[in-house]
């Protein structure tokens, strides 16, 4: 019985589940009390220690449907290691193919198949998402040291900004301990303020196919961005939406941009802004969106879907939001004018609409992101 | 279904909470193995419920923390009581105490205020502590809760630490509004609480208003069922049916007609704009029910 938990333990492991020993443990435990009698009792309550977010559900099911339902209830033999090891092959192609993947973003076979039917532009997606690690070439080292030097600096004078003042209420507990060696006069008084905490950082990246020339260096000051500040979520999208926030932790960019090809099966795509939007709305915006967040979009704003939608869903993102950001690398450009039809229906509800061509425009961010 | 598990949801059922198989499973889990529970799901599907019906049946005391931005240990866990400690300190001004003995005075348990953590931490018998909507309170407060969640002990700095006579029995909520960490998580169980079947709901509310129509309570959670089914900005949960419900009853209502829908449709829908989309495709909508 020990033997099958643990090795049930370790397939779940291996797709993406939560898994440490003392779960495996509690249930080797909770099999003991009898919840191995019933098929359905042992699936919920390994169910509820395995998982810790409802994303992570179907990974589970699989996962158990797999290992004990396939082999009858054979739990109490002793497992032989050719038998699991088949088993895990098996699970885990399955759940590849589920396109499940640890971040809890669930891809939808048939969206994207609807994705490739509509822009016809995913056609191409596995090509180019091979080539793409190479795109670090091509940026020079020294911008690379200008970024940094420039965020170091963007840093620096946001938390000087935020410092606490001495006003404020009097703490009664600090005052007490402080002055007790006064006797009883109360001569220091301790004052405490609210902590001020940043605004959390959320951007929205478009590495769509006309997004290409600046995608990267976009990505790459996201990634910057990520290792200087601490509350930041990041998402990229072209024909779908990606949440890239836990894929940016790593302390090389070319490991970042490595896992994010795995995942990124549209990149240099065609672009729905208003569904990639929408989705954003559905799955993640009450949960990154907490009221006090900048949110910015960093798009062309040329868009293949539905005009409407994408003014629709933007509204409904500045609801949510302290202040939306549009960067817009064309915006550089001389004599552009925001005429794309989906541009112009998502302009009434941003708040500042900037360039982000090169490094200087993007600089100027510190003024957004100080004022808000 | 094993035996226990049916037992627990008669048992329940009796006490007036409708629960299905699998949070049945997982509440007895929570019994047997003493572990925190993490209740996640969308507002109003009976999370908060779940726990006054354990008190219930436990047949114990419900300690509640409601959860709230910028809530830290002051409120959650203990205080000292200011005004008494100064008082004292005052009394004692003439006598011939040492300061440290002073200090060892009113840092003494009669100066503590507790709070639901602590109290819960210090009952004399088993208790259920229902930390509600989690996910409002901040990070820190979280990182904070992992201590007492793993080893039931809280920290005092002028006292050492506390630890539990008896476990409480933790239950956890959170409508995700953010997410949770992970370690806090690694520590609970979980369960996902989703909008309720239909054959539930009805259940529920049958159970809530003993005299509702049969043919107005079928039609009204089939309605509620198919609204939710609806793009709404806020779906609506178990208790804004029964809200409904009781406006029905109140109205004295046969049939769910589409005029008395319009009127009391700022039962189930709180928004403008949802009301507004459903008032216009009212008929439509009603249309596809009956269909």
């Amino acid at each position: 019985m020990s033997e099958a938990m643990v090795g049930f333990s370790e397939i779940c492991r291996e797709s993406g589940l939560m898994v440490g020993l003392s779960h495996t443990h509690e249930a080797i435990e909770a099999s003991k009390k009898g919840i191995i009698k019933d098929e359905n009792t042992f699936r919920y309550s390994l169910k509820s220690l395995f998982c810790t977010c409802v994303e992570e559900h179907p990974a589970f099911d699989k996962c158990f449907d797999v290992y004990w339902r396939k082999r009858k209830h054979n739990y109490a033999h002793k497992t032989n290691s050719k038998g699991t090891s088949n088993i895990r092959k098996k699970s885990k192609s399955s759940l590849v193919m589920a396109g499940f993947n640890p971040n809890g973003y669930q891809e939808d076979p048939k969206d994207q198949e609807e994705a490739s039917n509509v822009t016809g532009a995913s056609k191409i997606e596995s090509l180019k998402h091979t080539d793409f690690s190479k795109v670090a070439t091509i940026d020079s080292d020294y911008l690379d040291q200008l970024t940094e030097r420039l965020l170091r600096q963007l840093n620096h004078r946001l938390k000087r900004k935020l410092q606490t003042s001495k006003k404020g209420k009097i703490d009664l507990r600090k005052t007490i301990r402080n002055n007790l060696h006064y006797g009883d006069d109360l001569l220091e008084l301790t004052r405490r303020t609210r902590k001020i905490e940043k605004n959390r950082l959320i951007v929205i990246l478009d590495v769509s196919g006309s997004m290409d020339k600046y995608s990267f260096y976009l990505l790459r000051f996201i990634w910057s961005l990520k290792s200087h500040l601490k509350n930041i979520e990041a998402f990229i999208f072209s024909t779908e939406l990606i949440r890239i926030t836990e894929m940016l932790h790593h302390d090389q960019l070319s490991e970042s941009m490595l896992q994010m090809t795995h995942h990124a099966k549209s990149w240099s795509g065609g672009t729905k802004i208003g569904e990639c939007l929408k989705a954003f709305n559905e799955e993640y915006s009450k949960r990154v969106m907490n009221g006090r967040n900048i949110t910015i979009i960093l798009s062309d704003g040329l868009d293949d879907g539905n005009a409407d939608m994408l003014g629709q869903e933007v509204q409904k993102i500045k609801l949510r939001t302290n202040k939306l950001v549009w960067l817009n690398p064309l915006k550089g450009m001389e004599g552009y004018e925001p005429l794309a039809k989906g541009m112009a229906a998502a302009l009434q509800s941003v708040d500042n609409f900037h360039s982000a061509h090169n490094l200087s425009s993007l600089m100027e961010l510190e003024n957004i992101l100080g004022n808000a | 279904m094993i035996p226990e598990v049916n037992e627990l949801i008669e048992r329940f059922d009796q006490l007036g909470y409708v629960v299905e198989e699998e949070l049945a499973t997982v509440l007895l889990l929570m019994l047997n193995l003493q572990k925190p529970i993490l209740l996640e799901g969308p507002p109003g599907v009976g999370k908060t419920e779940a726990a006054k019906i354990i008190s219930a049946y436990k047949n114990t005391d419900l300690i509640r923390l409601q959860c709230y931005e910028g809530l830290d240990v002051n409120n959650a866990v203990y205080e000292w009581n200011y005004q008494k400690q100064l008082l004292s300190i005052k009394i004692d001004e003439q006598s011939s105490l040492t300061s440290a003995q002073k200090e060892e005075h009113i840092f003494g348990k009669d100066f503590l205020l507790e709070r639901p953590l602590l109290q819960a931490i210090t009952s004399d018998h088993q208790t259920v502590l229902l930390i509600d909507e989690i996910d409002r309170a901040d990070e820190e407060f979280e990182a904070f809760l992992l201590e007492l969640l793993s080893d039931f002990q809280i920290s005092i700095p002028e006292m050492g630490t506390i630890k539990a006579k008896h476990r409480p029995i933790v239950i956890l909520t959170s409508n995700r509004t953010r997410e949770l960490s992970d370690a806090l998580k690694r520590r609970c169980l979980y369960h996902w609480v989703d909008f309720p079947s239909f054959a539930k709901e009805h259940a529920i509310i049958k159970k809530h208003i003993q005299e509702i129509d049969q043919q107005v309570l079928t039609q009204l959670v089939t309605f509620v069922e198919h609204l939710r089914s609806q793009k709404l900005q806020k779906i609506p949960g178990i208790a804004e049916t029964i809200d409904w419900a009781n406006a029905l009853i109140t109205l004295n209502t046969k049939a769910l007609s589409p005029e008395i829908i319009g009127q009391t449709l700022g039962c189930v829908l709180k928004s403008n704009a949802d009301i507004q989309l459903v008032r216009s495709n009212l008929n439509e909508m009603l249309e596809e029910i009956a269909s």
